[in-house]
């Protein structure tokens, strides 16, 4: 009877089974720590104290977590268009460039609209990167999955030769000169680090809740991926869901990478993301794809992202782990049906097995 | 230095580079043709990568080393046959959550292995070339410094290409891929063959993966397959899912990393020319692909 209850809620309740992944992803991490020698309370604690225990680890929490709700929520929008788009950490890639570049040039404007252009301009840069792919799959159906991947290299490397050559700041270091102080993200706290990033990503998920449950395009963007078919027969045009759907994923993807370097990196500098796109896909496996969801998923990975640097500095322990829970959780969250035989609820109601 | 002096280089390296495509992509193409996605081959590919070095590494044994390779692919097209078949999860997310799951994991176990995560310690790597090429003109060229693998890929190919449409199996690994419904009402095991279709990917990937860490290199390097997976599912597709297209364009995704290596030797700068290969897989895949239908099969699940 108990079971039969939980497995209802199992059905129903995709909260669940989020949840349920990521404690199994915590334990298998933590089998794997223990096999290989380390203690993975210890471990666990620490990684706790690096991300939650004080104001300071808090701030850098969110730091971290600024970036993956934005590609969390990209990587969302994108697949309930029915698109795959792996491609968000080439788009980051872009956003970031363009913003560096238009916020380090001098342009006599006022600093607040200088700030905006900054802003607005990464957007649109990962906008349109994000258009490209939607474009190719379109005109020419090809497999998102693999264009992105190919655009991926194409625009990292690019970046990296621009900031390599046409670009290079004085010194060593493959970055760009610095951006204007008045393109930068304010401080919320004068004494931490965190910036105001957070909070535009906090209201781009709101946005985005908007945009998915009370407009037109948020209603189709659903018809379409529930059904493709039908939607075509209602007199959705799906090509141009899968277009929009893209141009926004790749916009967002942009703003992760415009707001990173006005606040953490005050300039592009070459290969500065540790794969925040594709930490993106378990941002929004673990949300669930629910905007608001990303939000807290964002949160969480980003804790486990800090407390894992922190525990770093301590201990040998290889901050791997994160990443291998971070895979681990969208595998689980994709199968539910290997989430229920791993818990014991998919035995049938009668007779044995 | 004539472009004609270069070509038996050129065209060296790019038999040294359409190696690990090509076995890749075969793999693939039987993944497919069972009616899977091949997606996670990536993930095969470094996982393949890494178990051949560890293998290599506490036996000293390379060619061990390639059997660890080609069992380390087949446990991750295991796990996605397990995965999709099994317990019906999207063929997409299944393979991009395995590719992600086997670059975290190579990573964090060679830290634990060998306390590094950007390369192993150096190992034995596969002996064998082709060495009795080498006193012929231009052929020796080409072909006397290539490995033994390069000989055990073209026998693959087309091994695999008897397989595929000259042998009852392959008639029922298509039919499955094509239409499952009509396939189990023949009494074919429907469920069984697309594990023995994963299977034979993660192997073929596996091997390319050890081809990547233990003969082209001796150790292996963080995140080596290098997207090779993505560009392998490519080469699949257009190859219309037939071994010997898989031969053809797998030559011609090597020239394009040959290329590469030869450009990089006349002073432009790395970053551009590394961009190569994965511009020629955009294009030739946006203009290539058109009326390519994969088997009517793929991505469905099942139901019973």
């Amino acid at each position: 009877m108990k079971n039969e209850k939980l497995l209802n809620l199992l059905n129903s309740s995709s909260v669940l089974i989020s949840f349920v992944s990521f404690v199994l992803a915590v334990l298998v991490s933590g089998v794997i720590m223990l096999l290989s020698g380390y203690d993975p309370l210890y471990a666990y604690s620490i990684i706790f104290e690096g991300s939650l225990g004080s104001l300071r680890a808090i701030s850098n929490t969110l730091i971290q977590a600024t970036p993956l709700i934005f590609t969390g929520l990209a990587f969302m929008i994108a697949k309930k268009a029915t698109m795959i788009n792996l491609g968000v950490e080439g788009q980051l890639y872009c956003g970031a460039l363009v913003s560096a570049i238009v916020g380090m040039t001098p342009l006599g404007l006022p600093g607040f609209l200088h700030f905006i252009i900054t802003l607005v301009s990464g957007v649109i840069a990962g906008a349109l990167a994000g258009a490209f792919i939607g474009f190719l799959k379109v005109k020419f159906g090809s497999n998102e999955v693999i264009t992105t991947t190919m655009t991926n290299f194409i625009i990292i490397n690019f970046c990296d030769y621009l900031v390599n050559y046409p670009l290079k700041s004085e010194g060593a270091v493959a970055q760009t000169d610095s951006m204007l102080p008045e393109t930068l993200l304010p401080k919320i706290l004068s004494s931490y680090q965190i910036t105001y990033a957070i909070v535009i990503a906090v209201i781009a998920a709101i946005v985005i809740k908007f945009i998915l449950d009370q407009t037109r395009f948020g209603y189709e963007i659903k018809v379409v991926g529930l059904n493709m078919i039908a939607g075509e027969t209602a007199g959705i045009h799906v090509k141009k869901i899968m277009m929009l759907g893209m141009s926004l994923s790749g916009s967002l993807a942009g703003l992760a990478g415009a707001t990173h370097v006005m606040s953490v990196g005050k300039r592009f500098i070459s290969g500065f993301s540790p794969g925040y796109g594709f930490s993106g896909i378990s941002v929004s496996a673990l949300a669930s794809d629910s905007p608001l969801g990303i939000i807290l998923a964002g949160i969480i990975f980003g804790a486990l992202k800090t407390g894992s640097m922190y525990l770093n500095m301590s201990s040998k322990i290889p901050t791997e782990f994160v990443s291998v829970i971070q895979a681990l959780v969208v595998i689980f969250v994709s199968a539910p049906l290997l989430i229920k035989s791993i818990i014991g609820l998919d035995r049938k109601p009668k007779g044995g097995k | 230095m004539s472009i004609l002096n270069q070509l038996p280089g050129i065209l060296s390296s790019m038999l040294f580079m359409s190696i690990p495509l090509i076995l890749a992509a075969l793999g693939g193409v039987f993944s497919v043709r069972a009616g899977i996605m091949a997606l996670g081959l990536e993930s095969m590919i470094l996982t393949g990568a890494f178990t051949a070095v560890v293998g290599s590494y506490f036996s000293g044994n390379a060619w061990i080393g390639l059997l660890c390779g080609i069992i380390g692919g087949m446990f991750f097209g295991l796990c996605h046959g397990i995965l999709c078949i099994r317990y019906k999860v999207n063929q997409v997310i299944s393979g991009i959550g395995l590719n992600l799951l086997a670059t975290a994991a190579t990573t964090l176990l060679m830290q634990i292995i060998w306390g590094n995560k950007g390369s192993s310690e150096s190992v034995e790597s596969i002996p064998i070339r082709l060495s009795f090429l080498k006193d012929i003109p231009i052929i020796g060229d080409i072909f006397g410094t290539q490995s033994i693998l390069l000989l055990f890929t073209i026998i693959l190919v087309i091994l695999g290409w008897i397989l595929l449409f000259k042998m009852p199996f392959g008639l029922r690994l298509r039919m499955v891929g094509e239409n499952p419904k009509a396939a189990s009402s023949v009494g074919i095991p429907v469920k069984r063959m697309k594990y023995i279709g994963v299977l034979i990917c993660g192997a073929l990937a596996g091997m390319a993966g050890a081809y990547l860490s233990i003969d082209n290199l001796n150790l292996f390097v963080r995140d080596m397959s290098a997207s090779r997976g993505y560009i392998a599912v490519a080469i699949a597709i257009l190859s219309r899912y037939n071994p010997i297209g898989v031969l053809v364009f797998g030559g011609l995704f090597g020239l394009s990393d040959a290329i590469q290596i030869y450009a990089q030797g006349y002073g432009v700068p790395s970053q551009l020319v590394q961009m190569i290969p994965y511009i020629v897989t955009l294009v030739v895949l946006t203009f290539g692909v058109k009326n390519i239908q994969p088997p009517a099969g793929v991505g469905e699940h099942d139901d019973e």
